[in-house]
């Protein structure tokens, strides 16, 4: 009897779920809320409500309806991305899904779910170079570079800043192998050294003993690829603690305010970081982050959070141009609003991207993170921003495009 | 809500719960019916996926594959190797009581991880394995495609389940039943328990590397988070724990009501405030654990719990 129960229990709140607000449109948010990337989630997250507050505040979508961002949670793992995005789609009728957020669970949604379904995605963060070619009819996009990208510029920065020889130690993960690869192509391209190239496990207590291999081939800096929380703080640790490394070189991964309070802003003067980023000129961007951290009291400079905002808008702004909430029709407006040529519409700038829209005027997104001009795979070439430790947060110094 | 939309999410829900199925079958021919205590099961279903995902990719970016065979051919591959790597860990460690064998195939089963992680020119790493095709792909698009693979993978649940089936009623799967119960008994009227719960384990692994193949086909790209042992091994042993070990209907039974809980629970927390964003998915993994201990309190022996098969003239086993 109790199954009965739970069943219909079920069955109602199935239901209900579709009943519920059926004037609004609704946009899912595929981010893995549980897992291994909890730890980023909430400012991302908050990126992508700014959005939708922006949106409702500028008139709403199409005749002034509300925009909804459904949040399913893919749990950074391919099982559960697939059966939220399947949700998404199907149960809450999502127009077009945000997310997911790292690159296996992105892909996986997108073949069995965003793709034969015909739905628009727009992952902020997956950088995974096997995206590029994915045989998707055009409906999956991505707005931060491919790792490939990201290794190649790292290479130009670290050789920028005299660095001849390096050892590289990366997280034995998609993350890390795609980055590590391609950086040390272009490094060893452009002349430099690698002294050592080793990738470690993720979650171990002690890596002393792969750092003192790499401390052995008396290279000048590490460079760790990897995420902070799980491995890169307790690597640039180490290293300190035995005297291995005193110059550290990281990816968007290590930059995250654990590592300045598990290290010390002190030891990191000499180490610096690199991460997707916005245009230099970009003066919104300020502008945003100053509204980010007045609405949700910090954490505008926490990694992906711009991306998260511009990949809602997009899709926000695709569902105007397309003038309805049919799912080819929002896929087939994404690149007119997204690339050249058009009016420019910048971040918080509902309101006037939405006049343009009615005025039948096209309209090009620059987005916080960048301009957003989608090639024909739907990747973005993009920016990397040069970051160093300053006080207890982090500055950007230098843009490479 | 559209019926359209409530079909298809049952379509894709049903795709999962019908691999899950898979792996529950399997487990039970060697717990259910063995008594082996497997808690190795991501390995096997990462050897079916990837061997599949080899032999079947389009194309193959710095690792060995792209080898565009028929997908039947990729999945008779997934077979034969998990069954050889079966066969090779159940003559070492089949002899070990149920939880010597449980930390043994947990060894194995990280071990078969790591090669996975780090033999780049064979699986691409971490990377993934791209480009891999779906049955009758060319034939049918878009939705049509989700029903037909759907189709497919319950297909090969029925088949698992007929041979299942066919094993429990056996005379073998009666062997079986008595070494589980009983392994000094079995041994003292001639049988070769040693051999007997070799084949049991091969055979499980079998299908568990056919379940592997199904999901790298469903997803069309498969990478080694899809491996992770909560999502496999975890689930497989709540599955089938709780529809009822032994029962191959309970198996099935289990996998479709367990990933229901898995993934209905996200509807239920959808209902909470958007401010609730984030606390609500920790909230679902908490009424996941609730349900769970509710199931598994309620039916002790499983949904369905075992039943030995009748025989002919003969007191019940």
């Amino acid at each position: 009897m109790n199954k009965t129960l739970l069943m219909l229990t079920t069955a109602a709140c199935i239901t209900f779920a579709g009943l519920a607000g059926a004037e609004d449109i609704k946009v899912g948010a595929l981010m893995g809320v549980t897992g291994p990337l909890a730890n980023f989630i909430p400012p991302i997250l908050n990126g992508a409500k700014l959005a939708e507050a922006d949106v409702n505040k500028g008139g709403g979508l199409l005749d002034g309806q509300t925009m909804k961002l459904v949040v399913a949670d893919s749990q950074a793992s391919a099982q559960p991305s697939v059966d939220a995005a399947g949700k998404l789609v199907n149960i809450e009728n999502v127009v077009a899904i945000m997310g997911a957020l790292s690159s296996g669970a992105t892909i996986a949604a997108a073949n069995a779910v965003a793709i034969p379904n015909g739905v628009l995605q727009v992952s902020p963060t997956a950088t995974a170079p096997s995206m590029t070619n994915l045989e998707d009819n055009d409906y999956v996009y991505r707005i931060v570079p491919s790792d490939n990208y990201q290794g190649k510029v790292l290479a130009r920065a670290v050789l920028e800043e005299g660095f001849k020889k390096v050892a590289i130690t990366y997280v034995n993960n998609d993350y890390g192998v795609g980055i590590g690869n391609t950086f040390k192509v272009e490094y060893e391209k452009l002349g430099g050294v690698v002294t050592k190239f080793s990738k470690h496990e993720d979650k171990k207590n002690s890596y002393r003993g792969e750092l003192a291999t790499l401390a052995s081939s008396s290279a000048d800096a590490l460079v760790v690829i990897a995420y902070a929380a799980g491995s890169g703080a307790k690597i640039v640790k180490q290293s300190l603690e035995n005297g291995f490394f005193e110059k550290f070189i990281g990816t968007d991964g290590l930059r995250d305010d654990i590592l300045i309070q598990q290290i010390g802003a002190e030891a990191l003067a000499s180490s610096f970081f690199t991460s997707p980023s916005s245009p230099s000129s970009n003066a919104a961007t300020e502008a945003f982050h100053a509204r980010f951290d007045e609405t949700f009291g910090g954490g505008s400079d926490k990694p992906f959070v711009d991306q998260a905002y511009d990949a809602t808008m997009l899709i926000a702004l695709a569902i105007q141009q397309a003038g309805s909430t049919d799912r080819a029709a929002v896929k087939n407006a994404l690149r007119s609003v997204a690339n050249a040529p058009g009016e420019i519409v910048g971040p918080g700038e509902w309101a006037k991207a939405r006049e343009l829209i009615s005025a039948g005027k096209d309209i090009n997104y620059e987005g916080v993170s960048g301009a957003h001009e989608f090639d024909e795979n739907g990747d973005v070439a993009g920016y990397i921003g040069k970051y160093i430790v300053e006080g207890d947060s982090y500055k950007q110094t230098k843009i490479f495009n | 809500m559209e019926l359209t939309g409530l079909f298809f999410y049952f379509v894709s829900f049903l795709t999962m719960a019908g691999i899950y199925a898979v792996i529950c079958l399997a487990l039970n021919i060697q717990w259910g019916f063995g008594g082996l205590f497997n808690a190795g099961i991501a390995g096997f279903y990462a050897i079916g996926a990837y061997s599949a995902a080899i032999i079947t990719s389009t194309a193959a970016s710095n690792n060995v594959g792209g080898l565009q065979q028929p997908i039947f051919v990729g999945m008779a591959v997934a077979a034969v190797i998990a069954g050889l790597v079966g066969w090779g860990i159940a003559r070492l460690c089949v002899s070990l009581k149920s939880d010597y064998l449980a930390m043994a195939t947990i060894g194995i089963a990280e071990i078969i991880r790591l090669v996975i992680v780090n033999e780049e020119w064979l699986t691409n790493g971490s990377l993934g394995v791209s480009n891999i095709p779906r049955p009758f792909e060319g034939v049918f698009k878009g939705q049509t495609a989700e029903i037909v693979f759907v189709l497919f993978v319950w297909i090969i649940v029925l088949l698992t389940y007929f041979i299942s089936q066919r094993l429990h009623k056996s005379p073998w799967g009666r062997v079986l039943r008595a070494i589980r119960d009983n392994e000094d008994a079995a041994e003292s009227i001639g049988k070769d328990t040693h051999s007997f719960r070799t084949q049991t384990f091969v055979i499980g692994a079998i299908f568990m590397a056919l379940a592997g193949a199904l999901s790298a086909h469903y997803f069309k790209y498969f990478s080694p988070d899809a491996t992770e042992p909560i999502l496999i091994t975890f689930l497989a042993w709540v599955m089938l724990i709780a529809g009822g070990s032994g029962n191959n209907k309970g198996a099935i039974a289990g996998a479709l009501v367990v990933w229901a809980i898995w993934s209905m629970t996200e509807i239920l927390t959808g209902f909470l405030p958007s401010e609730w964003a984030t606390r609500s998915s920790y909230m679902r993994m908490l009424l996941i654990g609730l349900f769970l201990q509710f199931v598994l309190q309620r039916y002790r022996s499983g949904l369905l719990p075992e039943r030995a098969p009748k025989l002919d003239k003969l007191r019940r086993s």
